[in-house]
């Protein structure tokens, strides 16, 4: 009897172990959480408590500014704040826990994922935007393009991107050329960069899609490369060779940084530690930093546009520019909607905003805000664009054939194919 | 009896139902995936649409997923012949009698408890770099040009040597246990015999190691399966031909990618379970190929 009362006890002891390990705990928070919670009395919103699942690690400069920004705010409305720091593998797990409608209230990704994998679960922010005057506070670029894919505006936006040609002021002064707007008037920098002992270009095989994709959408744009990427075709648009044959007569001409296309990121540093140094890159702005972080010292950074092409198709904007953003979306099932939209807007502007660009090097959400030195020009790049390009610009538009497409693209740049119709049909034969 | 059977129910019931919570349930569903559209991998049921095989029929005709599995292949080939050639080698040398046995195992075994992602860095960074890797340094000395090994046509090989030289130690040790397990008198009577070492090697200690072999390459098997990060670590950006594997092509088209956000968690399944029937294929042949019950030692 002893032994089955024993056998009992032990078998209620192991089912409640296993039932408390399978328990979410959500009523208790995770380890990887940080809670901010004010004590004050009196506050806007005393007693909301708001749950933040972020992209970024409380380690990062990012996540750092946000765990201030986050606390100042609570502080001042008596808001208890939960932030759940789940890193860039936030895309892994966000959606089963949207569609549980798990306890978030904020999260923040990329916006092109808000607008699309997302789009289901977030709340329409445009009332909320309007009365707060969100549209002064903001760059006009994001809001227009997540609203035009999401059909009301989604997210707001936090750490914008944009793309163009980055380049080392220095050296553009010791060899004194200017920054050029059209593809002749860059030929005629990379050469005198060339004769002044400098590397033009550096460039990364992990961007050398990206590269392409700027110089083919200035040719036959973004909406024809999608459409090219999708159904194939290329050798019947001679833009397409003729964008090819550009690069090859670039990379003859000895433009490209010694050992170009290179792994990530070793030809991007050169543009610090190169010998020769390196002058250009095309990339996003985070580049920059990243340059900055390896040198261990500011280079004097600088912005141009990409380049406008002769004899592209008709209608193709010659100013577009790469642009994207990581952005804070609020759930549609959350209780607390204002709360966490006014909780977004104090991250995304003013102080902390500034803070964020400083420390992370980033541009400012907040057109008002400063860049920092290493995001010069990026302000102006924004504010210019008149349309936005999507990441390499329609040439992953195809999901199953893009890492094969981005694949020919870097032997274009290797030097593998003599003509741009060579290249065109390379990229046919994989359909 | 009956006393005996309720304990044994009281007992067993916890790990039963954990087993049928977090195995079989996970199991049957990603079967059950596999045979219709699907965009979220957590998406309702009510959600799914039947697609048939057409899933299978997706991934099969999909060039991505072909080189995936040419690659696959490719690491459990060549990489598997290098490393279980170069395992067993060490092994035998090891068991030998040589001195410093304790330091050299250790040795070869201490890439294995190094992180992967530390190991990669170490080849990308400095061996395989263009400007100042190892290997290009040595072509330099020897007065010959530098190479780009990780350019387009280099890139596969350059991981799969990366992968193999981390791998080593751990076959290496599973030979080593096999190998001490068999009798000593036995080499002594082949010594005695007039065999000699490599005589002895292919004599005796092949054909006793038959049931060590079926477990290494098993476990190379699963390994080459699942490969994963080292894929990752040689294409930090985005995804490359050059080094996708299946269980890469199966994350992308269930999570999505930086420039196209489209998943489908169908298809996604459908690759799960063609990993995981191979998985039985090979241990199924292993077992029918290499016998290892019918010797006794």
């Amino acid at each position: 009897m002893r032994k089955k009362v024993l056998s009992v006890l032990l078998a209620s002891v192991m089912v409640t172990g296993l039932v408390a390990g399978c328990g979410s705990g959500s009523g208790g928070g995770s380890d990887s959480g940080s809670d901010s919670s004010s004590e004050s009395a009196g506050g806007e919103y005393d007693g909301v408590e708001l749950t933040y699942w972020s992209m970024w690690s409380n380690t990062e400069p990012q996540g750092q500014v946000l765990q201030e920004a986050v606390d100042a705010w609570s502080a001042e409305t008596g808001a208890s704040v939960t932030i759940e720091w789940r890193g860039r593998d936030i895309r892994n797990v966000i959606t089963s826990a949207l569609e549980s409608q798990e306890k978030i209230d904020l999260f923040e990704d990329g916006y092109e994922m808000i607008t699309s994998a997302y789009v289901d679960y977030v709340a329409d922010l445009t009332s909320m935007a309007e009365e707060a005057g969100y549209a002064d506070q903001s760059f006009a670029v994001f809001n227009d393009w997540a609203t035009e894919q999401a059909g009301f505006l989604p997210c707001i936006t936090e750490q914008p991107q944009v793309g163009g040609v980055f380049y080392n002021q220095d050296i553009f002064d010791d060899a004194g050329v200017e920054a050029p707007t059209t593809w002749t008037e860059f030929l005629e920098v990379c050469q005198t960069l060339k004769d002044a002992g400098y590397a033009p270009m550096a460039l990364d095989s992990a961007y050398a899609a990206f590269f392409f994709g700027y110089h083919l959408s200035r040719y036959i744009g973004q909406d024809a490369t999608s459409e090219l990427a999708t159904n194939g075709g290329w050798s019947g648009n001679p833009l397409v060779a003729q964008a090819a044959q550009d690069m090859i007569d670039f990379v003859n001409a000895g433009y490209l940084a010694d050992g170009a296309p290179d792994e990530f990121p070793a030809s991007q540093n050169k543009m610090a530690l190169g010998d020769p140094q390196a002058a250009m890159v095309v990339c996003a702005n985070y580049v920059t930093s990243e340059v900055n972080n390896t040198a261990g010292e500011e280079l004097n950074w600088g912005l141009f546009n990409y380049p406008s092409v002769e004899g592209a198709a008709d209608g193709v904007d010659q100013t577009a520019a790469y642009t994207g953003s990581n952005s804070i979306a609020i759930t549609n099932y959350s209780e607390n909607q204002q709360a966490a939209f006014d909780l977004a807007l104090f991250i995304t502007s003013g102080e902390y905003d500034q803070k964020m660009a400083d420390t992370a090097g980033q541009i400012p959400a907040d057109p008002s805000n400063t860049a920092p030195a290493s995001q010069t020009g990026t302000v102006e790049a924004l504010n210019a664009a008149q349309s936005s390009l999507v990441w390499n610009m329609g040439l992953n538009a195809n999901a199953d054939l893009q890492s094969s497409i981005a694949e020919v693209i870097v032997r274009l740049y290797e030097g593998e194919f003599a003509t741009g119709e060579e290249f065109a049909a390379a990229l046919d034969a994989l359909y | 009896m009956k006393k005996n059977k309720a304990f044994i129910i009281t007992f067993i019931l916890p790990c039963l139902l954990s087993l049928i919570i977090m195995y079989l349930y996970p199991i049957v569903r990603t079967v059950l995936m596999s045979f219709f559209g699907i965009e979220s991998v957590t998406s309702d049921m009510s959600e799914w649409s039947f697609n048939g095989i057409a899933n299978y029929a997706k991934i099969f005709e999909s060039p991505t997923f072909q080189r995936a599995m040419t690659n696959m292949l490719l690491i459990w080939l060549v990489g598997g012949i290098i490393v279980l050639s170069f395992a067993l080698l060490f092994a035998v040398i090891l068991t030998s009698g040589i001195r410093f046995k304790k330091f050299f195992r250790a040795a070869i075994y201490l890439p294995n408890i190094i992180s992967a992602v530390a190991l990669a860095t170490m080849w990308i960074q400095y061996i395989y770099n263009q400007d100042y890797g190892m290997l290009n340094q040595i072509l330099e000395a020897l007065g010959l040009e530098g190479k780009r090994w990780l350019g387009t046509d280099m890139k596969f090989w350059a991981m799969l040597v990366a992968f193999t030289f981390g791998a080593v130690g751990y076959y290496m040790l599973i030979f080593i246990s096999g190998i001490e397990r068999i009798p000593e008198d036995l080499y002594e009577a082949a010594t005695i015999d007039g065999a000699n070492k490599v005589q002895q090697f292919r004599s005796l200690t092949l054909p006793l190691l038959r049931g060590i072999f079926k477990t290494n390459i098993t476990f190379w098997s699963v390994n080459c399966i699942t490969f994963f990060l080292w894929s990752k670590m040689f294409a930090p950006i985005h995804t490359e031909t050059a080094t996708i594997v299946p269980v890469v092509y199966l994350y992308d088209i269930v999570f999505g990618t930086q420039g196209n956000v489209e998943r489908d968690a169908g298809a996604g399944a459908a690759v799960g379970v063609t990993l995981a029937v191979f998985v039985a294929i090979i241990y199924f042949v292993m077992n029918k190929v290499i016998k290892d019950d019918d010797l006794e030692f």
